[in-house]
């Protein structure tokens, strides 16, 4: 499933002339790591979302393929279209493989060097442990 | 040993024995401990969160959602528009992912609480609590070096509208920096989020901390609480480890937030037909100013103005806020190289957002499996012409500040809107689902009252029926405020626990 949420998250992100794409992102790693890290019912909206976004260039760009096997350019119209879907549910379901996609664009160094924010400094994920007995 | 944090399956069972437990630690359950602790009593504070110092916060959104919020923020409300009910998971509540605005609780509210409500003789000690609790956090307007443009924009917009209301924010912030990251917590220690004062001040005068330890439920004998149980869960894994039981000799305190104080009641056997009733909020979403040039939104504080004008007529509130580019990517409309065109403008975007004092009620219960909260909730009409005109009247703020257009985020409305075609939001959809919408200041669930077929604690947070037992948290508010309601929920808890030392 996973290569299925990374190919909808590629299209909807492109690398373009001037900025990098969630693929320059590190994205395989990241989702990886959302996997891993996040809940299942998080997961499997991600999962659901990228399942709508392949199964509805129909609805789109009225080709009966999935979104992964389209030319680049019509994989790009089907991002754009089914992201603005009219149906809300569908809007919804894209959203939930928007999120993760956006997590991973916006946090690149170079996006937010672009945007005259500093390189985020990551995150620890740490946390107080139980303090010792002869702690104060 | 005052900390106890996870434990796991092979180690001992953890049982202790205090004065009063107080569940959870955010505005509400921080403020009562305190007080109980500056009293003289032994607390120990059972929080389900792990216990992050500045040092441990996450620096990117995403880590955000898995370090501080609860459930990875992805609670919605059932209704017919699935809107995210943020609250946060860690020691400090949601006062370490808020902007630490602070505002009083209104004259006109204790009024309505009396009215409506029968609830009497607060309004002298909640205000005098407000005053103590101004000093400790060292609550002041956000300094001039730390106001950002998007800040000072509004101020000119607002300026220019003609509003007779607008100010900049009064925050529970000590010199801010500016750094603009009040929503992933503050990193640089600024922010007075309770996790990093009534917590620790609470430990330092003999209390007990127990963090990562989300209570199922409150022990009782008869009628009295005597106690709170529950089983440690890892912060990371989530896996769960031994049990713990912290036992109190003279009174719970239950301050678990909007969405778990009701559940911990009804796992705990309170039937009140009231718990779980009268959920409220303060439903909002953003409008983004275009300008010329670059507002950099991130530079300068999170949230650094705002105008209550509206609050009564009809029922608004407006601010700024800044989001990460993280999250405007999944927030603007559109995919492909469309988004990432739409995407490039984030230096010259603003986003300023309202929180509309919403009328609606739903609920809150357990689902079906498991002990996850169910929000219900839907705006109806009159919530949703107050919604989109307080749209509406963000554009034309945005407008007078000089941008040249703005992008409101409604479905089936164009992505952007010129500057001369702003009104056209006056006629926007009223249908919720056309909206991206956020709740984040929640009210009820334990409603104070007189009347135990309408609430569920009185006016000193005692549950109807029960000894030894006190809700202090947003949920006991049986009314929405059309403010910021962290001093409100704060100063409440602090009088419930005076009542309970008297
Ligand atoms: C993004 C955001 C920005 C905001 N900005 C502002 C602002 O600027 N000013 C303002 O006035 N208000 C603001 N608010 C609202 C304000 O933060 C909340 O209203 C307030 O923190 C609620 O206080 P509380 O004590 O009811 O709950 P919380 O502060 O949420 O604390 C509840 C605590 O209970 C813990 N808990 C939950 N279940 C259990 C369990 N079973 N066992 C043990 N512990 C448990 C939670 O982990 C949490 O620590 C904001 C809210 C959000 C989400
Ligand atoms: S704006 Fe920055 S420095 Fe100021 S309180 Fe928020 S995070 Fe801290």
């Amino acid at each position: 499933m996973l290569w299925l949420v990374r190919a909808a998250i590629v299209i909807l992100y492109p690398r373009t002339d001037d900025w990098p794409g969630a693929e320059d992102c590190d994205l395989d790693a990241f989702l990886e790591r959302f996997r891993r890290e996040s809940t299942f019912l998080m997961w499997l909206g991600v999962v659901v979302g990228a399942i709508v976004f392949h199964l509805t260039p129909l609805m789109t760009v009225f080709v009966p393929a999935p979104a992964f096997l389209l030319s680049p350019a019509l994989a790009d119209r089907h991002a754009h279209k089914v992201s603005s879907s009219n149906v809300y549910l569908v809007r919804q379901a894209i959203f939930l493989v928007k999120l993760p996609g956006g997590l991973v664009w916006g946090s690149h160094p170079k996006v937010r060097e672009r945007f005259a924010l500093p390189a985020l400094g990551g995150d620890p994920g740490t946390f107080r442990a139980s303090e010792k007995a002869n702690d104060p | 040993m005052t900390h106890f944090a996870y434990r796991g399956r092979d180690e001992a069972d953890l049982d202790i024995e205090v004065d009063y437990v107080v569940v959870g630690s955010g505005a509400g359950g921080a403020s009562a401990a305190v007080t109980l602790a500056r009293g003289g009593a032994r607390v120990a504070i059972v929080e389900a969160g792990a216990w992050r110092d500045p040092e441990d916060y996450p620096t990117s959104a995403y880590g955000a959602m898995r370090d501080l919020m609860d459930d990875w923020g992805a609670q919605v409300t059932m209704g017919r528009a699935l809107w995210p009910v943020v609250q946060a998971r860690t020691m400090g509540g949601t006062t370490v992912i808020n902007s630490a605005i602070c505002v009083r609780t209104p004259d006109d509210i204790f009024d309505q609480w009396k009215r409506e409500h029968g609830v009497e003789g607060l309004r002298n000690r909640v205000l005098a609590a407000q005053d103590r609790i101004e000093e400790d956090l060292f609550v002041s307007e956000v300094p001039v070096a730390a106001r950002g443009r998007s800040n000072l924009l509004a101020m000119a917009g607002a300026t220019a509208m003609g509003l007779k209301e607008s100010h900049y924010l009064r925050r529970y912030v000590k010199d801010c920096l500016g750094a603009g990251q009040c929503l992933q917590g503050c990193r640089d220690r600024r922010k007075q989020s309770t996790n990093i004062n009534y917590v620790p001040e609470t430990r330092e005068r003999g209390g007990v901390i127990v963090s990562c330890a989300p209570v199922d439920r409150v022990l009782t004998e008869g009628s009295r609480a005597i106690g709170v149980i529950g089983r440690f869960v890892h912060p990371n894994t989530r896996a769960e480890g031994t049990r713990f039981r912290v036992r109190a000799k003279k009174a719970v305190v239950v301050a678990a937030s909007v969405t778990h104080s009701p559940l911990i009641l009804m796992r705990s056997g309170i039937r009140l037909p009231a718990l779980g009733k009268f959920f409220r909020a303060h439903p909002g979403t953003g409008v983004f100013g275009c300008y010329d040039d670059p507002v950099d939104m991130n530079v300068g504080a999170t949230q650094g103005w705002a105008s209550t004008q509206f609050r009564v007529d009809p029922g608004l509130k407006l601010e700024t806020l800044a989001i990460p580019p993280e999250l405007v990517a999944s927030r603007f409309a559109g995919g492909g190289t469309e988004l990432i065109k739409r995407l490039s403008r984030f230096r010259h975007v603003a986003m300023w957002c309202h929180a509309v004092r919403a009328e609606s009620v739903g609920s809150v219960s357990r689902s079906l499996f498991g002990s996850r909260p169910v929000v219900r909730y839907e705006l109806d009409g009159a919530d949703m012409l107050r919604f989109r005109r307080g749209m509406h009247l963000l554009a034309q703020q945005h407008v007078a500040a000089g941008a040249k257009s703005v992008i409101p985020g409604i479905a089936g409305m164009p992505f952007e809107l010129d500057k001369d075609d702003i009104d056209k939001l006056a006629d926007a959809p009223l249908d919720p689902r056309a909206y991206i919408a956020i709740l984040s200041h929640l009210f009820g669930g334990c409603v104070m009252g007189r009347d135990e077929k309408t609430s569920v604690v009185d006016a000193r947070g005692r549950v109807h029926g029960m000894r030894g037992l006190v809700v202090a948290d947003a949920s006991v508010i049986p009314t929405n405020l059309g403010v910021n309601p962290q001093h409100t929920i704060m100063a409440l808890a602090t009088v419930f626990a005076e009542h309970l030392l008297a």
